[in-house]
């Protein structure tokens, strides 16, 4: 793995309507790094995970993917490198069977045969799908969890080195959310979270980046921005509900 | 095939063990398309022709083991569709009158030719259905993209099957909101209302094609699917087909008898 997986120069992107979603970013990503990107709705968070993927080429400044720039000729070596969660599976998933699924990117990188099957086979099993029971299932007849998993997996399968996640632990029950947890926990990969939900970011990533109005306003420990509840609350954010009372029970709550 | 969108798995009976499932896929489209042109371009009138070849696919019917309702009712809705617009053969200008009310005459010629192309795509349907009842469509699309059809074709192909599932999902969660607001209370409102949602359907899958093609991007797509490993055909492929190909030769010798 490179050892600096991602750096951002002076990165600025404006909406074909002239707003501004993206201004002046400055950043670098560690390799094994695990980063959590908080910020408001609209602060501009899916617009910068855009950027890493290659799926916005940058209008000013550089982003820098390994040693590749992001630019139309690099594009399928940096897309074999980022892979990319989208936050609704429902747009990641779209051929007929979950299998299909799951091998279209690895097919698109050019494998075939058993090395294919081998690569699916162990993508599933690390999300904790069993191949026999989800190779032949349609993708539109699984519950919320099984298809944010079966997307993680497609993913999963193209062995990138940096995995970027919109919003995992969106429309996700608390046991699927805890196993995702886990899962994400255990990869050895980059990862970079966008995410509103804290108490995830708390628990998995060292490093929080926030977002507001385009612009990085922190960049630092998780630990020091969620105990910092005038900062969180002036960026439109609220301390993890770890954070937010010191007793776990209500009847442990200090009598009034 | 876009008519069976309630019931939504079409393969009902592909898991059936039978000599015509033991083909590969692109043998059974060859054989599909092969009795299709033979039924197809036998000129109006043949009977003989058309009977050789319904004994033919009868046979495939019982040797495929479809469940008959099925096939009976999906060639049932399919037919009534394209029999209003056949309708319009019966009614023709040259051949003895049988019936005439006003400018409106049935003759000879008109009952032939609509006697002929309604047989003719019965029992397309007929063979169609079986092809469709009997194999899964990823199969389906595989195979056609190893007989060569353009891949681009197939991937849209690919993409409406799979977005089938997902526009009815989006149209029922409309309805289901509508519903739930009780908004189809009088039939007039539900004619507003039903035609709002389309409208809106077309936009909500316009948004949702361009994520879908963003997130095929992401993971390395550059204009066209990846084609899977073809599966190799064996003696048994090569039997079907020529027994296809004897069915239609014999179809048409009855006809060059009859000429």
């Amino acid at each position: 793995m490179h050892h600096n997986p991602i750096t951002i120069e002076n990165l600025s992107y404006a909406y074909p309507d002239g707003t501004e979603a993206l201004h002046q970013i400055d950043l670098s990503i560690h390799a094994t790094e695990r980063v959590a990107l908080v910020g408001a709705n609209g602060s501009g968070k899916s617009t910068l995970l855009q950027h890493f993927n290659g799926l916005i080429i940058p209008q000013q400044g550089t982003v820098t993917v390994g040693e590749l720039p992001i630019a139309p000729q690099t594009l399928t070596k940096i897309r074999n490198f980022v892979g990319l969660v989208f936050q609704n599976p429902d747009d990641q998933l779209f051929m007929p069977t979950v299998w299909e699924d799951i091998t279209f990117g690895p097919m698109n990188q050019g494998l075939r045969g058993g090395c294919l099957v081998d690569r699916a086979f162990v993508a599933m099993q690390s999300v904790g799908l069993d191949p026999n029971i989800y190779s032949t299932r349609s993708a539109n007849n699984l519950s919320g969890g099984e298809k944010k998993r079966v997307a993680i997996a497609g993913v999963l399968a193209m062995q990138p080195q940096i995995l970027i996640l919109d919003e995992p632990s969106a429309q996700l029950d608390p046991r699927s959310r805890r196993q995702l947890i886990h899962l994400l926990d255990s990869l050895p990969l980059t990862q970079l979270i966008a995410t509103h939900d804290l108490d995830l970011a708390l628990e998995l990533c060292d490093r929080t980046i926030v977002l507001n109005h385009g612009q990085i306003v922190y960049d630092g420990q998780t630990e020091r921005i969620m105990s910092n509840a005038d900062l969180l609350e002036e960026y439109a954010l609220e301390m993890p509900l770890s954070y937010s009372r010191p007793y776990c029970l209500l009847d442990h709550a200090p009598a009034a | 095939m876009l008519l069976h969108i309630g019931a939504f798995r079409l393969d009902v009976d592909s898991e059936r063990r039978s000599p015509w499932h033991d083909l590969i896929p692109s043998t059974r489209v060859l054989c599909t398309v092969l009795m299709v042109f033979a039924i197809a371009l036998t000129p109006n009138g043949h009977w003989k022709t058309w009977g050789i070849y319904g004994l033919g696919i009868i046979t495939l019917a019982l040797f495929s083991q479809v469940t008959f309702g099925s096939l009976a009712k999906r060639v049932g809705v399919e037919f009534s569709f394209i029999g209003v617009v056949l309708l319009g053969t019966l009614f023709q200008r040259s051949g003895e009158v049988i019936w005439q009310w006003g400018w409106l005459q049935v003759t000879t010629v008109g009952l032939t030719t609509l006697g002929s192309v309604a047989l003719k795509m019965l029992l397309s349907l007929t063979m169609v259905n079986i092809l469709i009842l009997t194999t899964p469509i990823p199969a389906l699309l595989q195979a056609i993209s190893t007989l060569r059809v353009p891949p681009l074709l197939v991937a849209i192909m690919a993409s409406m099957y799979r977005y089938i599932a997902v526009l009815t999902d989006e149209f029922q969660s409309m309805r289901r909101a509508a519903l739930s607001r009780n908004l189809m209370n009088s039939r007039k409102t539900q004619r507003l209302v039903i035609g709002n949602m389309f409208g809106s359907l077309f936009i909500r899958t316009y948004d949702r094609g361009e994520r879908v093609h963003q997130a095929m991007l992401a993971r390395g797509y550059t204009g066209l699917f990846p084609q899977a490993e073809i599966p190799k055909g064996s003696w048994r492929d090569g039997i079907a087909i020529t027994g296809f190909a004897t069915l239609a030769i014999v179809g048409q010798l009855f006809y060059i008898q009859g000429r």
